[in-house]
């Protein structure tokens, strides 16, 4: 049996039993699947009016706009909850029995992102399907579904990754619950539901560094087949970027964590 | 997976130091060996040390100083040929209350490598080997304590490890549920499991090991086969009570043909204490005995000295809700 295939094993396993998990704890699943379609909902109907402000890109609906917002939302969500996840099992002990196999210790991590990616594939899905049925349209067809769905995947898996390197360095589910509210910094300093263009001049000049400008502009372009809203390359370059680095994090974290023990 | 050699230490425990914050010495310069496919019994009352030297032994901690192998591996150095060898249940059952016990064993028998279908397998005999088939497919969180202890074990053994650690299995639970994991304790020792377990019960002690370590404040402060450790803080005791004070005379004169006797209590004139060197062998003739003299005799009992004797005698302490010595009547 080659080792590789032995350790891919190990990863599924823990990676449904992440997933599987997420959905019997309600108090993980509302701010994935919930939280994010109420802020859109009162984003879609509260702030439509900016549609019509000058330097608003000419969109298919405003709901279309923002839409890419609440996925990418999602994703840090996800993400989040993961890391929340992984300090639960920290503090009750269950990651002892994980760390009493005989499996490489990186499994550990990259277990526990494959349910954050499940997650995200189901939960972008279900936001795009709600959308769907509110009167969103997607002109990039399949290629900028698909494409959508991988992109939050992948971003879901780069905060899962600072999310896990947090709960592996501290073991705290209080202090991985007070996160929380970060995540929304990370998401308003990104064009999630502006153009741009027309974000204040300060957070305009955040968004360049903010990883997740690029991921939601590129979700924009896939969705509406536009690459002028957004380029996919540089969306999936952040995506993809942020989640060897963070993935990094992690391991080094849990590598930390063992040495101290 | 091959068997342990017989002739090598399944556990090796040398100088073996644990310091927590370069303070407190959890485990001082511990020295053990266990035999391949014996039960070695860790007494000790809680912050013994007892938790510690296995989180060590099962590689989730690292020695401060000196060594430790287990199935003949270091468990720093080779830690994962460690965890090939050894089923761990750990203290407070680490199991997921929202996962089901068959997703829990299959689970855990894919991060010991079993694939699919043997993994399923596997779980479906464990479950029906701990007597929990009715419950697989219900979540752990609804099992009382007893059924989560048998979990805790079928998932210790889903890669049949040579080395079975079992912290404290049966803290908490009520008699009949602990003696179930006793029977199924010994079941798996007789299949040739090495078992190390710590306990701060004295029954589980007596009841499962072949050997009984004592440990307190990270020491060990004795170890042997139980009755070997009782032997150690003094002989049984034969205690005959007679119905009539008049008889006392004639029972010292009937018993001291069995052995010596202790000096009467005036208190307590019905009241002889035999010194024997066996156990309850020695109530037949004594009866006996007395009956030749005519002497009615209300009780007769043994008293021998417990682990918590031995306990108290090299430790200065004794074990919180240790039992009163043993007696068995006649």
């Amino acid at each position: 049996m080659s080792a590789l295939a032995r350790e891919g094993r190990v990863v599924t396993a823990l990676g449904r039993r992440a997933l599987s998990v997420q959905f019997r704890r309600a108090q993980l699943l509302m701010p994935t699947f919930v939280l994010p379609l109420m802020l859109l909902a009162v984003i879609a109907s509260g702030t439509s009016a900016a549609e019509d402000l000058p330097g608003f890109p000419d969109v298919d609906s405003y709901l279309s706009f923002v839409l890419p917002g609440t996925i990418i939302q999602g994703a840090l969500l996800a993400g989040l909850t993961s890391g929340i996840a992984l300090a639960s099992d920290i503090e009750s002990g269950f990651f002892d029995r994980l760390l009493a196999a005989p499996v490489r210790r990186v499994s550990l991590v990259l277990g526990r992102l494959a349910g954050t990616l499940g997650l995200s594939v189901l939960q972008t899905a279900f936001f795009l399907l709600v959308a769907l049925l509110f009167g969103a349209r997607y002109p990039g067809g399949a290629v900028g579904l698909v494409g959508t769905l991988a992109l939050a995947a992948v971003t879901a898996v780069g905060v899962g990754g600072i999310a896990a390197a947090i709960a592996l360095r501290t073991g705290s589910l209080s202090l991985m619950q007070s996160i929380f509210p970060f995540i929304f910094v990370l998401l308003f300093t990104a064009p999630a539901f502006f153009p741009r263009e027309l974000l204040d001049p300060v957070l305009a000049d955040l968004a360049v560094y903010n990883p997740l400008t690029y991921v939601v502009e590129a979700a924009r372009g896939l969705l509406a087949g536009a690459a002028e809203l957004g380029s996919p390359l540089a969306g999936f370059g952040s995506a993809l970027a942020l989640a060897a680095a963070t993935i990094a994090l992690a391991v080094l974290a849990l590598a930390e964590r063992l040495r101290k023990a | 997976m091959p068997p342990l050699d017989a002739a090598a230490p399944a556990v090796e425990v040398r100088g073996l130091v644990r310091e927590f914050k370069g303070v407190i010495r959890a485990v001082d310069g511990l020295d053990l060996e266990l035999s391949a496919g014996e039960i070695y019994g860790f007494l000790g009352p809680n912050g013994a040390g007892k938790t510690t030297l296995v989180r060590i032994l099962t590689t989730l901690l690292r020695p401060t100083s000196g060594y430790a192998r287990v199935a003949g591996f270091d468990v720093v150095s080779e830690a994962d040929r460690v965890r090939r060898s050894i089923g761990v249940a750990l203290q407070e059952a680490a199991i997921d209350p929202l996962m089901t016990g068959r997703e829990l064993l299959r689970m855990q028998g894919a991060l010991h490598g079993l694939r699919g279908a043997e993994a399923k397998r596997r779980a479906s005999g464990l479950l029906e080997r701990v007597g929990l088939t009715d419950a697989a497919d219900r979540r752990v969180g609804g099992y009382s304590g007893g059924m989560r202890r048998r979990l805790d074990l079928a998932l210790a053994l889903v890669h049949r490890p040579d080395v079975l650690f079992l912290d404290e299995p049966t803290t908490g639970l009520d008699p009949t549920s602990r003696a179930a994991l006793w029977r199924e304790v010994r079941a798996l020792n007789d299949e040739g499991t090495t078992v190390f377990l710590t306990t701060q019960y004295l029954e589980e002690a007596e009841q499962l090991a072949d050997r009984v370590g004592i440990i307190a404040a990270g020491r060990l402060e004795a170890e042997g086969t139980p009755d070997a450790l009782k032997a150690r803080v003094g002989e049984p005791r034969l205690i005959v009570t007679i119905d009539d004070p008049a008889d006392a005379g004639d029972a010292r004169e009937a018993l001291a043909t069995l052995g010596e006797i202790e000096a009467a209590d005036p208190a307590a004139p019905c009241r002889l204490v035999l010194l024997t060197g066996g156990g309850k062998e020695a109530i037949p003739p004594a009866i006996r005995a007395l009956d030749a003299r005519s002497v009615a005799v209300e009780l007769v009992e043994v008293e021998s000295p417990t682990l918590d004797d031995v306990f108290a005698a090299v430790t200065g302490s004794r074990l919180e809700g240790a039992s009163k010595p043993e007696a068995t009547a006649a």
